[in-house]
Parts: structure tokens; sequence; C-alpha cells
């Protein structure tokens, strides 16, 4: 009886997060055309553009393999079940001891299944898309793993139930643990998280893999139809859930503790909280992002993250390790 | 690595491609990012813009000139005009020098703000793109006051030019200057001098040594920009520019140092687009009275070009670089016998192609936005006999041969036989 209820929660997280996701990619756009003092497309641009990509026929270039068509639906595939691991306001559905691991290796598995695509794709576009989406995906995971760890680490000091899991994000807050050093250190892995945000939904500086004007959209060069619709899904979802994390460690205050309520009414009042957050983070590190930076090179990006992000986070778990460990007590 | 194994990638950018406004094909060969060959592919969209002008009539082709590029359209005007009067001696009124002048220099404005926006466009910072296109507009809403529209204004005629510099427009283009000054330029330096993403996208990126600019003869701020100080208006002591005090601008005086590379043809961009506002107020403060035309009449002035007979050279620097126009006259007929110009976009083609090699592929749209390509009048034809290596040249007769087996092979159902009649245009004046 459990599993059933948890199943149909789980497809309506889905089928929520879908829209929400897409909903946000309006907005996003919206708000941008308002920054750069244009009108936008108009709200739900996203949701038409999605309709009318699903009933186009999908071209298959000449030279492309099987893994051309089955890359997209693993794609989406791999966002939902995703959702199944990502604290929306309340803990995960299927949360266990340990999923952040899990919850990486998804987040990766999609970037890697586009430039699997883009590879049986047989297009130089997409290919040297994929070369330049394996390059920042190397290193862009480091200093976020060593930033996420670091905080895992300072909550499992406390005792938590569940270690390493996205659960323990709620137990505690980060922002009030230990002394003002340890307040730096979360601050700095913060600026840490929004880059690296910015670079999973590839926006502004880390618009490398796609970018339109050197290569055509890169990785989604050679995609269309159904098979793009279900790519803009599955990042889409990617980025709702990229921005999750951060709410989750950062922000994650909740307001149904404080209205009183109870039960389902607080899950979804919680689930609208969280989604306002998410659309507060997202429009940190994507509308602004994007509307007031251009393109880096492949080159600069990769140093950004190795010679400024990874410093970075060695230098704020270095602050949360002091400040717990009592070294300078 | 033994060396044999071949593992570069050739990429086509073109003749359809996001970062290119105009079909034109460049084929990159690539190892990894780094670019080790370049290879211009020219001629996919001529239109024979020559071969049409040979059935019009002088002041006809002022029209068909005009439309060579949508952006320098003065330019191309002013040009074709200055060949046609050295070829028949005609004086240019003062007035007329400088209502050409003040044109002139707002087109020249109008094409930079489009061109910083474009090399925003390209490194993907889509704000530059917006905001300096909105800029733009009110330098065109200028010249459509004075030329009756945005893009093909028509102001220019051979011997003067068409429309008169009124009080209103005058205080217009004050105006303008006065917000560009004060609104515009603050923002424009700091985005293209001081900002760290533009300067990070744009340094070292494209780099034409000074040396290359001369050996393959680059025009305007890309020439500039390398440091060769190369202004056909300072050079040739155009028209009465000298008057105006105009001077060759190089990214020395902005920020020190000359590399050549795309930063260094944007600086020079934003630098010239203070010297044009410096240069409109001179003018506008030393515009004399007087006529504007040498001949009051078109059927005079046709007439009185018939006559003529010889050749003669146009030069201006359009906002891109040297623009050369030339026209050969013939006896008794008011149709030139041959026109023909250079735009400065296909020398600085092949400059940028030559500075690519050895670059990264992110800094193919950027460098080639940078030269400010105008590659629909730089088209030429060459048929080349892939197997034999030969050229041939086209007839009249041939394209029209290609033209009708083309239609056949796409619609066999068209039955009507194909007249040569009603090919081009009809020979003679319409005036």
């Amino acid at each position: 009886m459990n599993t059933l209820y948890a199943t149909l929660g789980f497809l309506g997280v889905y089928a929520y997060v879908s829209f929400a996701s897409l909903l946000w990619g309006g907005l996003d756009r919206k708000l941008v055309a308002r920054m750069q003092r244009r009108m936008g497309p108009p709200l739900l641009q996203p949701f038409y553009d999605f309709l009318k990509l699903v009933g186009k026929e999908s071209i298959i270039p000449r030279d492309a393999n099987r893994f051309f068509e089955i890359a997209p639906v693993l794609a989406l595939a791999t966002s939902i079940a995703l959702l199944a691991y990502t604290p929306l306001g309340f803990e995960p559905i299927f949360g266990t001891k340990g999923d952040v691991i899990l919850f990486i290796y998804l987040l990766t598995l999609i970037g890697f299944l586009r430039v699997l695509g883009a590879v049986s794709s047989g297009s130089p576009y997409a290919q040297i898309g994929a070369q330049r989406e394996m390059i920042i995906l190397v290193s862009r995971e480091g200093p976020m793993m060593l930033a996420l760890f670091t905080i895992l680490w300072r909550l499992n000091e406390l005792g938590v139930t569940k270690p390493f899991s996205m659960g323990t994000f709620y137990e505690h807050n980060v922002w009030e643990l230990g002394t003002p050093l340890s307040l730096i250190g979360t601050f700095v892995l913060l600026l840490v998280f929004m880059t690296w945000l910015a670079s999973e939904i590839e926006v502004g500086y880390f618009d490398i893999p796609e970018a339109e004007t050197e290569l055509a959209e890169g990785t989604m060069a050679e995609y269309s139809g159904r098979h793009l619709a279900l790519f803009e899904l599955a990042n889409a979802i990617k980025a709702f859930v990229s921005a999750s994390l951060v709410v989750a460690i950062f922000f994650p205050w909740g307001i149904s503790g404080y209205l009183g309520l109870s039960g389902v009414a607080a899950i979804v009042v919680d689930l609208l909280f969280h989604t306002l957050k998410v659309f507060a983070v997202l429009f940190v590190s994507m509308s602004v992002f994007r509307a007031v930076t251009g393109r880096l090179r492949i080159n600069q990006a990769v140093g950004l993250f190795w010679t400024r992000m990874l410093p970075a986070a060695i230098v704020g778990a270095l602050l949360l390790a002091i400040d717990t460990l009592g070294v300078v007590a | 690595m033994n060396g044999k194994l071949e593992y570069w990638v050739k990429v086509p950018v073109g003749p359809i491609h996001p970062a290119l406004e105009e079909p034109e094909k460049f084929i990159i060969t690539l190892d990894g990012e780094r670019i080790i060959n370049v290879d211009v592919k020219l001629g996919y969209n001529l239109r024979g813009l020559e071969w049409i002008a040979m059935r019009r009539n002088y002041i006809q082709i002022l029209y068909l000139a005009e439309r060579i590029c949508g952006i320098c359209s003065f330019s191309h005007n002013h040009t074709y005009s200055r060949a046609v009067e050295e070829m028949a001696g005609i004086e240019v009124p003062e007035r007329a020098e400088y209502i050409r002048v003040i044109v002139g220099e707002l087109e020249r404005i109008h094409s930079h703000l489009l061109n910083l926006g474009v090399v925003g466009h390209a490194i993907g910072y889509d704000t530059i793109l917006h905001l300096s296109w909105l800029a733009r507009e009110r330098v065109m809403d200028i010249l459509e006051a004075i030329g009756g529209n945005r893009v093909n204004y028509s102001v220019n005629m051979i011997g003067g030019v068409r429309r008169d510099l009124e009080e209103k427009h005058v205080r217009a283009i004050l105006d303008m200057i006065e917000y560009y000054r004060n609104e515009v330029m603050p923002k424009i330096e700091e985005i293209f001098l001081y900002d760290p993403t533009v300067e990070a996208r744009l340094r070292d990126a494209g780099v034409i040594p000074k040396r290359i600019a001369i050996e393959y003869s680059a025009q305007g701020p890309t020439a500039r920009g390398s440091g060769v100080k190369k202004d056909v208006r300072y050079n040739e002591k155009l028209s009465v520019y000298p008057d105006l005090g105009v001077k060759p601008i190089t990214p020395k005086e902005f920020t020190g140092v000359v590399k050549g590379d795309v930063f260094d043809r944007m600086v020079v961009r934003v630098g010239e687009l203070w010297q044009s506002m410096e240069l409109i107020e001179r003018a506008i403060d030393q515009m004399p009275e007087g006529k504007i035309k040498a001949v009051p009449k078109d059927n005079t002035l046709l007439f009185q070009l018939k006559k003529a007979e010889g050749e003669g050279i146009g030069r201006y620097e359009a906002p891109r670089g040297e623009l050369i126009h030339y026209v050969m006259g013939q006896k008794g007929k008011d149709v030139p016998a041959k026109w023909k110009m250079r735009e400065p976009t296909f020398p600085n083609l092949f400059a940028i192609a030559r500075a690519l090699v050895g670059e990264q592929v992110a800094d193919v749209p950027v460098a080639i936005a940078s030269i400010d390509p105008c590659l629909s009048c730089t088209d030429r034809v060459a048929v080349i006999d892939a197997n034999t290596g030969r050229k041939r040249v086209l007839t009249e007769r041939d394209l029209l041969r290609l033209s009708i087996e083309k239609t056949r092979e796409l619609n066999p159902n068209v039955k009507a036989k194909p007249e040569v009649v009603g090919v081009g245009c009809p020979r003679g004046g319409v005036l």
C-alpha cells in the first residue's frame, strides 16, 4: 500500500516538475528579454515549442547509429529517475542512505547521454560539442563534489539519521552551525555551487557545448522533432533538479511549520515554496548570469574551474573543517 | 603518435550557419579545438550586378550601386558618383560635399554600432547586441528623416546630392550626437574597453600582425586595428575631409598597445564613433550655403555623361575600409562600358582566414564578425572544372541555358519555350 502511494506521488511529482520547469523556461526568457529591453516570447512559449516538436517528424541522419534515437529516451528516463531522489521541499520519495552518490551519478549521466547522442549523430558540429561537453563535465564535477561532500561531512558530524543522503539537508540548516568562520566557508561553497549550477544548465560563460554561433547548437545540432522534444524536457527537468539541490543545501527552510499545516497540505505548500526558491536561485544563476556575461572559450572555462572554483571549494572545506575540528579554538 | 594517422576533422562553417549573416563557406580543418587550415569558398551569392549595370544608364546604376550592400549603401553610391564625376569632369558644389560627409559619417555610426552588436552576439553576449542595436535606431531615424528611408536613403547624385540638409535636420542631428555622447558612448566604452568577459574573449583572438595586414592589403578598421595608418579620407585628402581634420585611428591612442586582434579592431570602431560625431559637428559648423547639384536636371546630366569618355576611379573610406569603383565611359552612349568595384571585405577575408590558422574554433565566428564582412558585395564567380582544374568563363547565353536546364530539372511540367527577349533589363534610359 505504501509503495502504491509512493508511486502515485512520484507520478504527481513528475507531472508537476515537468510543468514547473517548462514554466521557468518561459519566465527566464521573458525576464532576460526585459533585461535586454525586448518584449520576449509569450510566457508559455516552451510549452508551445514542446508540443510543436512532439508533433513533428524527427529526421535521423544517414550516418547515425541506434544510440542517436535511444539517447533522448534514456536522458528523459534518467531525469525522471532523478526526481525520486530530489529533495523538493520535503524528503525525497525513494530516499535511502547514501543516495547523494546516486544523485550525482544520474545528474552526470544526462550529460553523458547527450554526448552519446551527439557522437552517434556523425555530425562534425555535434562531435566538437560532445568533446567540449566531456571536458567541461570533468572540470565542473570536481569542485562541486568537494563542496557537497564537505557539507555532508559537516552534517554527518552532528549525527544525522541517514548519513550522506539527500534527506539530511532538512535535518540541520548549514547557516546555523558553528561560528562566523563556518558561515564564511558556507558562503564560499554557495558561490561554488552557483557557478556549478550555471555550468550544469549551460548558460552565460558555460554555453560552450551548445554554442549557437560557433557550432550551430553543438551537441543538439542534428536533433529534431520528437527526439529534440525529449531532450528539451530532460534538460528543463535537469535545470530544476540541479537548482533543487542548491536550494536543499543552502535554503532548506519550509513554511508549512510556521503555518501549522500537516499531511498533504503541508507537502503541497512546501512544494510550492520550494518551487519559488528554485526560481529565485535560477533567476540569479541563469537569467541574470545569461544577461550579463558572454561565452568563454573552452580552455578559459576549464581554467576557471581548476584555478578558481577548485581552490575556492578547498578554502571553503578547510574553513568548515577548522571550525568543526576546533583547530583555532 | 607515428604521424601517419589523420585524425583531424573538417568542419564546414557555412553556406548556412548561425554565425554568418550571408551565404559563404569556410572549410575549417580542426585538430581537436585548434584550427590547422581555413579554406574560403566564395560565390554563393553572386547577383551579377555588373552585368545588370551594363544594361542601365549612369543614373539608374546609382540605384543599383546603392543596393550592393544594405549597410554601406551610401558609401557605394558615393564612390560610384566620384568615379563618374572624375570621368566626366564634373565639379561638385562645396555644400554637396559637406552633406555627403555628414550622411557618410552618420552611416559610419550606424554601421559600427551594428558591428559592435554582431561581435557581442558572436561571443554569446546577446545583451550587447540588443542594447547596441537599440542605440542604433536613433541614427537610423535621422537617416530616414534626411533621405526618406532607413536603409537605401539615396541621398547621393552624380555631381552633388539630391536632398538638402534643412534646419530641422541639423537640429535633430545635434540632438542625436548629444544623446550618443551622454547615453550610449559611456556604455559602449565600458563594455568594449573594460568588461572582463569581453576582454577575455576578444584579446588574442584572430590576430592579424602588421606585416600580414600590409601583405594581404587589409583595409579599414581591420588594417588600423593592426596598426597600419591607412584611411582614404586622410591619405588621399578626399573631398573636404582635410578641412575637418580627419585622422586614422589606431588602438594605440586608447589602450597603448597594438596587437591586431579582435579587441583592437573593436577599439578602433569605438574610436571612430567618437571621431564621426566630431566630424559631423565640424561639418555642420563649416557648411556653406549654395547649390547642392552641379547639374540641376537629370536629362542634362545624362546628356553630358553621354559625351564623356575615358576612365574614372572613385575611392572612399566605407565603414569597413577602402572602397574602389572604376567606371569606363563610352562616347555616344549613356551606359558605361565597364563598371567594376572592389570592396574592403575581399582582402580582409583572406587576411582573417590566414590569421585564424593556429587559433581555436571558438574564435571563428567572432574573428569573422570582427572584419564586419559584407559577403554579398564581395562575391566573385569562377567556374572551375574539378577534374581538369581548368577555368571557364560563363557567358550570358551559358547562364541562360543553365537556368533553363535547372528549371526543367526541378519542374518537368514547364512546357513554354524560353525566350531570350525579356532576360535582363531593357536598354536605355527610363527617365
